[in-house]
């Protein structure tokens, strides 16, 4: 049904590096990103430790190259690293990025709202206006990567919490499947900020050590931050380019039971699998690992893992790259898209860190150590997210 | 993709429709707040306390679709905004409190996803379900997403909306980066007033969208399409490349709605359009009744919908008179100048009466 949809290019910037070589040096060296925070202002730092990008705003300004540009937010500075390596790995010409047939996708939740102290002052007239004024709006990062890469066609932002990048990606791949664009760039970014933690502190859900994904003791989530963007091609343009990947199927359902959890009984979640292998129509037992959504929170893993025992007969390998990044909430699917890509590209899986006593009701436990000569060719990856958002991808090796 | 159901609240009472029938509101104030419905009826008291303005409008026009129209298959959302409001008492709360222990209410309704979560929740609709923060393209880009849903063939109907809430603190921003009337003005002068800004307003419009065309059908959304960052010149080419791509020509459509807005600086993208592709044709246009606010384009889209089944529109929204009744209509919107939207629509109205 439909074109093929090939990934030719990625691109990243998180805890792990802001290569997709660093991050997975990082990821087969089975080294966190995950410490006490050093740029992020807030009295948590002393509390919590975070998946922080490691450079000050003005660095990432550098590295991106708008350093004299006035009003740029983290969440922005850290999209346009990621979506320029994207564009570059797959070799985009000028000319295609400013087609009619090119679309961009993204995704963030906290968008310039990264910036809380200056958006207070200026939502309550404190002082002269700020630079930042047009930063705060969520979409304000995706208009101006429009805006930069010139872009002509289609366009999409997603908030749907912490599944948002995820949907970016499933839209940008229906968008080519349907023949209305021929290539997207899609993903999302978040940055640390003040706001978001204490939002999730106030939910009482982050962890006081490294995050423990599937294990009995878990203690909450770790955030992080970063960015990530995936080029998409229709199999009708992408010639004899080097393909990472195709994304072969897509699930997204609503759990419809409470706004800041997922039911016991995991319906949203068996929901958004069963539409993945449905939609790329392949059997369970064709998925060779997951990308596990993998918080660290007593609510998220316990369900994960009903979701999975519930479709999978024998629940494939799976791990939680959340270890290493932290949650990078609306960036967190593209980044774990990149790093599901990467266990194809280089047959090898990386360890799930910090989980000693894995949940006893299911009797198994994620990757415990780095894996070489791996064949995987389907890949699940899962995002779920508060409002009760599932989504679930395939990747399959081409 | 076909309307089946709608409902719309905004500065005017269009929740039921009188606006039609009682007229259109002068409205003089720098804020179009929304006149919204007496929920007494509509939700319980004790919900009702605890909704930011976004999502008690959003479940007033969405609930009673969840009674009449069983197998909602998913919910689109478009609102850029989100429950601003409760994003802004947070916020306050972190610096007022130093980072104290806090309460999540307001962090979890301050998220824009909340409302399609919401109506999953209350609806139990466990299909698909988005939200879109595309800015001045939010409904657009929701619209597109909707129909792409339909072409997978697995979802019959589902709930698509737009809106977003006004607040001071939304405003105080805004505004200092002025988008807004600085001279307090009636919204019946708003569109002639040749300064620069506009007035903010709010709302939210809901529809049930159906694949299928069905009896209860009462228009066609056949397209949407987008452009940025784009001169005139180029906002009509892609309208011309739109309307191309869907086997029509400017000279096909009866009758274009345009979202401008009073905003000297921004309202010559519509007259550049008018002129050089329509200007034979009738043009509907709507923010003197609303304001502006981001995701607006669903009451466009409401709009068209009510003219396309037979509504006669008030006079207020005609900017220069329709020829006659309108069977194929293009919506165009721009938002800040910096991003246009287009939605083609057609209506079923003659088609359905003759079989």
């Amino acid at each position: 049904m439909g074109k093929r949809v090939f990934i030719t290019g990625i691109g990243i910037i998180s805890a792990l590096g802001d290569s997709v070589q660093a991050n997975r040096e990082n990821l087969v060296r089975g080294k966190t990103g995950i410490k006490k925070a050093k740029v992020l202002q807030t009295r948590y730092t002393e509390i919590f430790p975070f998946g922080e990008v490691p450079y000050s705003t003005e660095e990432l300004k550098n590295q991106a190259g708008i350093a004299d540009v006035k009003g740029i937010s983290r969440t922005e500075a850290l999209a346009l690293i990621a979506a320029k390596q994207s564009i570059a790995d797959a070799g985009l010409t000028d000319g295609q990025v400013a087609s009619f047939d090119m679309a961009l996708l993204s995704a963030s939740t906290v968008g310039g709202m990264s910036l809380t102290d200056q958006l207070h002052d200026d939502a309550s007239m404190i002082g002269p206006p700020s630079d930042y004024l047009a930063s705060y709006n969520v979409g304000e990062h995706a208009s101006n990567l429009i805006k930069r890469f010139g872009i002509k066609g289609l366009s999409a932002t997603f908030n749907t919490a912490c599944s948002s990048s995820a949907n970016a990606i499933m839209m940008g791949a229906k968008l080519i499947k349907s023949g209305r664009c021929t290539r997207a760039i899609v993903g999302g970014a978040d940055a640390l900020a003040k706001y978001t933690v204490n939002g999730f502190n106030s939910l009482q859900i982050l962890s006081p050590e490294h995050c423990k994904p599937f294990d009995k003791n878990r203690s909450g989530l770790t955030l992080g931050e970063g960015a990530a963007y995936l080029i998409l091609e229709s199999e009708e343009v992408v010639g004899n380019k080097k393909i990472y990947g195709e994304v072969k199927g897509y699930g997204n359902a609503n759990d419809a039971f409470h706004a800041s959890s997922i039911s016991d009984d995991a319906i949203g979640i068996i929901a958004s699998i069963s539409g993945a292998l449905t939609s790329a129509d392949l059997p369970p037992e064709s998925i060779d690992y997951i990308n596990a959504h993998g918080t660290g929170t007593m609510n998220n893993d316990i369900t994960e893992q009903t979701g999975m025992n519930a479709i999978f007969k024998k629940i494939p390998q799976f791990q939680s790259t959340k270890t290493y990044t932290g949650h990078t909430l609306a960036a967190a699917g593209a980044i774990e898209a990149v790093f599901s890509l990467l266990t194809m590209q280089n047959n090898e899986l990386y360890t799930s860190l910090n989980c000693n006593d894995p949940i006893e009701e299911f009797n198994v436990s994620p990757i415990k150590s780095y894996k070489k000569d791996q064949k995987i060719n389907n890949v699940l990856s899962n995002s779920f997210g508060f409002g009760g958002n599932c989504s679930s991808l395939i990747f399959s090796k081409v | 993709m076909f309307i089946k159901d709608l409902s719309c609240i905004s500065a005017q009472e269009t929740y039921h429709n009188s606006v039609f029938t009682d007229g259109v509101k002068d409205i003089e104030d720098l804020k179009i707040w929304a006149q919204e419905p007496d929920y007494k009826d509509i939700i319980p008291a004790g919900m009702l306390r605890r909704m930011s303005k976004l999502v008690r409008m959003s479940v007033a026009t969405a609930g009673p679709f969840m009674e009449e129209h069983k197998n909602l298959g998913g919910v689109i959302f478009g609102s850029s905004n989100g429950s601003v409001d409760r994003s802004m008492r947070f916020l306050r709360q972190i610096i007022q409190y130093e980072e104290g222990t806090l309460t999540p209410t307001d962090f979890v309704q301050s998220t824009p996803n909340c409302v399609a979560g919401v109506l999953a929740l209350m609806g139990n609709i466990t299909g698909y379900n988005t939200t879109h923060v595309n800015q001045g393209l939010s409904f657009e880009s929701s619209i597109l997403d909707a129909l792409l849903l339909f072409e997978e063939g697995k979802v019959s109907q589902l709930l698509l909306g737009g809106g977003d809430e006004l607040s001071e603190a939304n405003y105080n921003i805004e505004s200092q980066r002025d988008l807004y009337k600085e001279e307090s003005i009636a919204t019946s002068t708003l569109l002639r007033s040749e300064t620069k800004g506009t007035l903010p307003g709010e709302g939210v419009a809901m529809f049930v969208v159906e694949a299928e065309k069905t009896k209860e059908s009462l228009a066609e959304i056949i397209d949407v399409d987008m452009i940025h960052h784009a001169s005139k010149q180029e906002v009509a080419e892609k309208a011309v490349q739109f309307l191309n791509k869907n086997g029509l020509k400017p000279s096909d459509i009866d009758a274009v709605i345009m979202g401008r807005n009073g905003d000297v600086r921004t309202d010559n993208f519509y007259d550049h359009l008018q002129n050089e592709l329509f200007p034979e044709q009738g043009i509907i246009v709507y923010k003197s009744l609303t304001g502006d606010y981001y995701s607006v384009s669903a009451v466009a889209t409401w709009l068209a919908t009510k003219v396309l089944s037979g509504t006669q529109l008030p006079s207020e929204c005609i900017w220069k008179p329709l020829n006659n009744q309108p069977k194929t209509i293009l919506l165009y919107n721009n938002c800040e100048g910096k991003q246009h939207g287009f939605v083609l629509m057609r209506g079923v109205y003659s088609s359905t009466s003759s079989e």
